[in-house]
């Protein structure tokens, strides 16, 4: 809690400011179906999602129900490929920091929506900060933990995406 | 000008409520529950006009709460309203939604994973930041000041207190949904732990997960939905001043107005004789005896005489929570609804183990906040 | 045939970047005050209170129960709303059922945010899933940088069509009492000079943290009449959610996907015979949380075809003389205290049906004004407002 300002002889009004810093904790569940990617992204190092049985649409995130046909998505499970091209990227340059876990981002850093092979659309860091080279159409390829140990993050347990081709 | 077809609700579904469903997101607990109601009415989710939600932000721990179940609310280019109140305001905003005309088939649903956050701190910010926050209270201490100040004006006892905590178990056996159904005796209750005097461990609700859907729909299409179409008769709900020190805590004005105007639309004037079974939202055994009064269902000061009377057991006069209500474990925000789901199973006959034989009329409650300073009813009809 | 629902009371905050004098709730009394002043009410006569808020901004639960009191709340039936980025135009959609439903005949609807609480971009990159690509949530600005990436790249659009955007916003801002950041920007070498905050985007395209609150008297027809000379009639609603959520981005990046904004306007102009919005209506408030997404929302919004938006700022179609004026408020890049915003929008179009906007009112008549609400993973909701049904 604030205290009042000592400066007795202040024009004015003193505006107190009451500040609370408390972190509060929480314990999300995955749930089933991020919890198969969690699952494949530590054991196997792939990235898998679910498809739907009536569009045969691929969402990733995995998801119960299709957004689009509402209907059950069951539980047909695709493996997606690690290698794409740069759709769209951004590159920050200032620091934000993460509020569900109180981590500071590197700064600057570069965030793209990459289109995987398969035609489906991932957003991730790439690991090339020079602007100069970022460049849409380029091609990228995951980069994975390598410690078991230090896996179990979901998607967090790739790095970045590194450029395999400029 | 005359209003629109009366709403109907067509179906509910609750999850069997549980301490910790570490098996599940919130997405996932909140389809358990809509998955059944869409299976009942061999609906879809593209047959919904609207969704209404309720699920809050502090308790997701995310910005956007509803943000987690727009796919299995069936939001997809649709139209979806969140409201961050107890689950039973949300039954009411979809009930508003349809007699306006602007929409049909509602689908209302309810979630909280209470095991996922803590509920003090999270409980803590509600309280004024200014003054009151820092006092460091949570809902169950306040609720502990309240239970002090009316038992002490009326002269409520713990054991009166204690007599609804083992009714409310022992009705919950009786519950496939209840979390923690108990064979207790007032004895076991005035031994269990004290957790902020007057409030005992087993005067209080357990931290619980679960999700309550439903399917709100106009006279003309309930009626092909479903063979026993629940009418709903009255609703309203109501604000009471924030700052503790601003009211009596042994009254609750906003309870009564809210009652008075759900009684009026109903056409209820005398709720003891005219209501047959009633479910009503108490976390903690002291707020059965004075939302009793607030309903009207005895005078101010007579709650705990009620209790002692019997007239609230099954069998009794006018039964309160068959099914165990909030006491034996509901989480936040989907208490109420759960209330008005009981409600409903109850008027259609489906009540099992714990029907009340021929109901016709029932009353359903919720709160919201410190000391349930937003109170909402609703009476619901088979007729 | 549903309750017709018309807007008699129309009250809003000075919106600033920091209220050290008020706490929330007395902020957001201001509003209400000046909107029953304005409907020349009571409290009293008041039936319902329905408000929105965004609570991780402040970091307050229930936000609406701890000003029951200063918000005339107390007594009186109401709930609150949260959808994100879209809860005023929820709230006002919410008290519109309420009132046409015919269980209420005056209802106040309120949207607030006091952003000096807490920390507004924490706050929004709270909105991605915690188990999910935590690391590629960039906050709200990281995914309209995408967008105005995405635009400057396609469209044939330079940044000189943005920058003239913010200087439209800027100039109207300044004429706006109440708007929030009122720059003086002189030209747009000025916006030229901002430095960039996350490419494309620069500091000024995008829109401040704001302090403030609007509220509105909802009334149902056979009151409306008899309270205020002008109501300003909500003739439809349109909410349309959550598009298909790829990747945790929202709308399609290839665009091939239609947009909410899309969806929700043909099936608003289907209903109402809208077939040329720039000449069946006569201006919007839009919800364009930065200069480039205005140039998107044009598009969108089927003010012009594909790839025309910046034709629309650069023939000066929109400015506040234009043939369609769009946001002569300022819009929400001078002004966005974020539960307020939808709500500060239909009541800023409103005013310009009253003629009463003052020094920013638009010169030629408005019968017909649309506004549009903006939020989370890009949802809408749009509002048509009308003189006379």
């Amino acid at each position: 809690m604030s205290k009042e300002s000592p400066n007795k002889k202040a024009e004015g009004p003193e505006y107190i400011r009451i500040k609370f810093d408390a972190p509060r904790p929480y314990n999300w569940s995955t749930g089933k179906y991020l919890g198969k990617v969690y699952a494949e992204a530590k054991e196997n190092k792939k990235l898998v999602s679910n498809r739907c049985p009536q569009c045969k649409e691929i969402w990733l995130p995995p998801t119960p129900v299709c957004p689009k046909c509402k209907v059950d998505m069951g539980w047909d499970w695709v493996e997606l490929p690690q290698t794409g091209t740069v759709y769209q990227y951004t590159y920050l340059v200032y620091p934000l920091w993460d509020p569900h876990f109180g981590e500071k981002w590197a700064n600057p850093y570069p965030s793209a929506t990459i289109l995987l092979d398969n035609g489906v659309f991932y957003r991730h860091w790439i690991e090339e900060t020079d602007k100069e080279k970022l460049r849409v159409g380029m091609r990228v390829q995951a980069v994975w933990k390598e410690d078991y140990d230090e896996r179990g993050q979901g998607v967090q347990d790739i790095l970045y995406f590194r450029t395999i081709e400029a | 000008m005359p209003m629109a077809e009366r709403v109907a609700i067509v179906s509910v579904a609750q999850t069997k409520y549980h301490p910790n469903r570490a098996d599940v997101n919130e997405e996932e607990l909140a389809y358990e529950a809509i998955k059944q109601v869409l299976q009942e009415t061999g609906l879809t989710l593209s047959d919904m006009d609207s969704a209404v939600t309720c699920s809050q932000d502090f308790w997701d721990g995310r910005t956007i709460s509803s943000m987690n179940i727009q796919h299995v609310v069936g939001a997809h280019l649709g139209h979806e309203d969140n409201i961050s109140e107890d689950g039973i305001n949300a039954v009411y905003a979809a009930m508003g939604q349809i007699l306006s005309g602007h929409q049909d088939i509602v689908l209302v649903e309810a979630h909280t994973k209470e095991s996922q956050g803590d509920k003090s701190l999270i409980e803590n910010a509600a309280f004024d930041a200014i003054l009151m926050r820092q006092l460091g209270l949570d809902f169950t201490s306040a609720a502990a000041l309240q239970a002090r100040r009316y038992m002490y004006k009326y002269g409520i006892t713990a054991e009166q207190c204690a007599k609804v905590a083992v009714r409310n178990r022992g009705n919950a056996k009786n519950n496939p949904f209840a979390q923690e159904p108990m064979d207790i005796s007032v004895d076991d209750v005035l031994g269990s732990k004290m957790l902020v005097s007057p409030i005992r461990l087993l005067d209080a609700k357990p931290i619980s997960d679960g999700a309550c859907a439903m399917i709100l729909a106009p006279e003309g299409k309930a009626k092909k939905l479903t063979k026993s179409p629940v009418w709903i008769l009255g609703a309203s709900n109501c604000y009471e001043t924030h700052y503790l020190g601003d009211r009596d805590l042994a009254d609750c004005d906003a309870l009564v107005k809210a009652a008075q105007k759900a009684y009026s639309m109903a056409g209820i004037t005398n709720p003891l004789r005219q209501i047959d079974v009633a479910e009503i939202s108490t976390e903690y055994s002291y707020q059965e005896p004075l939302w009793l009064e607030g309903l009207g269902f005895c005078d101010q000061g007579e709650g705990g005489k009620l209790v002692d009377s019997r007239a609230t057991n099954m069998g009794g006069k006018l039964p309160v929570n068959p099914s165990g209500g909030v006491l034996p474990g509901n989480p936040n925000g989907v208490a109420g609804m759960a209330r008005v789901a009981e409600a409903v199973l109850q008027l259609r006959g489906e009540a099992g183990d714990r029907q009340v034989k021929g109901a016709k009329v029932a009353l359903a409650h919720g709160y919201t906040g410190i000391c349930g300073q937003h109170q909402a009813v609703m009476i619901l009809g088979n007729m | 045939m549903p309750n017709r629902v018309a807007i008699v009371g129309i009250g809003q905050t000075y919106h600033t970047g920091s209220r050290d004098d008020v706490s929330q709730p007395e902020m957001v009394a201001e509003a209400v005050r000046a909107a029953l002043a304005d409907a020349q009410l009571s409290i009293k006569d008041i039936e319902g209170v329905f408000s929105g808020n965004m609570e991780t901004f402040e970091g307050i639960y229930l936000p609406d129960h701890g000003m029951a009191a200063e918000v005339g709340a107390f007594g009186k039936p109401g709930f609150k709303v949260n959808t994100g980025g879209t809860t005023g135009a929820s709230v006002v959609t919410e008290g519109f059922y309420m009132v046409s439903s015919g269980l209420y005949d005056l209802a106040l609807v309120i949207g607030f945010e006091k952003q000096d609480c807490g920390d507004t971009t924490a706050a929004i990159s709270a909105a991605a899933v915690p188990t999910w690509a935590k690391g590629a949530a960039t906050g709200a600005i990281g995914e309209f940088a995408k967008q105005a990436l995405a635009y400057l790249e396609t469209s044939g659009a330079k940044e000189e069509h943005a920058a003239m955007v913010r200087l439209k916003a800027d100039r109207n801002a300044c004429r706006n009492p109440y708007a929030h950041l009122k720059l003086g920007l002189k030209n747009i070498d000025e916006v030229l000079q901002s430095p960039y905050l996350v490419w494309p985007l620069r500091l000024m395209d995008f829109c401040p943290q704001s302090c403030g609150a609007c509220a509105l008297v909802l009334a149902s027809e056979k009151r409306a009449k008899n309270i205020h000379k002008k109501p300003v009639w909500i003739a439809d609603v349109e909410v349309v959610h959550q598009e298909p959520f790829r990747a945790g981005v929202f709308g399609d990046p290839t665009g091939k996907e239609t947009y909410t904004q899309h969806v929700a306007c043909e099936r608003l102009y289907k209903r109402n015979g809208i077939t040329n919005p720039r000449k069946d209506i006569d201006m919007a408030e839009i919800y364009e949380p930065s200069n480039w997404e205005e140039l998107n929302l044009y598009e969108h919004l089927h003010f012009c075809d594909k790839n025309e938006g910046w034709k629309l700022i650069e023939k000066g179609i929109t400015e506040i003389e234009g043939e369609f004026p769009v946001n002569p408020s300022g819009g929400v890049i001078a002004t966005n205290p974020i539960g307020a915003t939808p709500i500060i929008r239909v009541a800023e179009a409103a005013l310009q049906i009253r003629g009463d906007a003052g020094e920013h009112q638009i010169a030629k008549d408005i019968k017909t004004a649309m506004a549009t609400a903006l939020g989370g993973p890009n949802w809408t909701v749009l509002f048509l407002l009308k003189r006379s049904l």
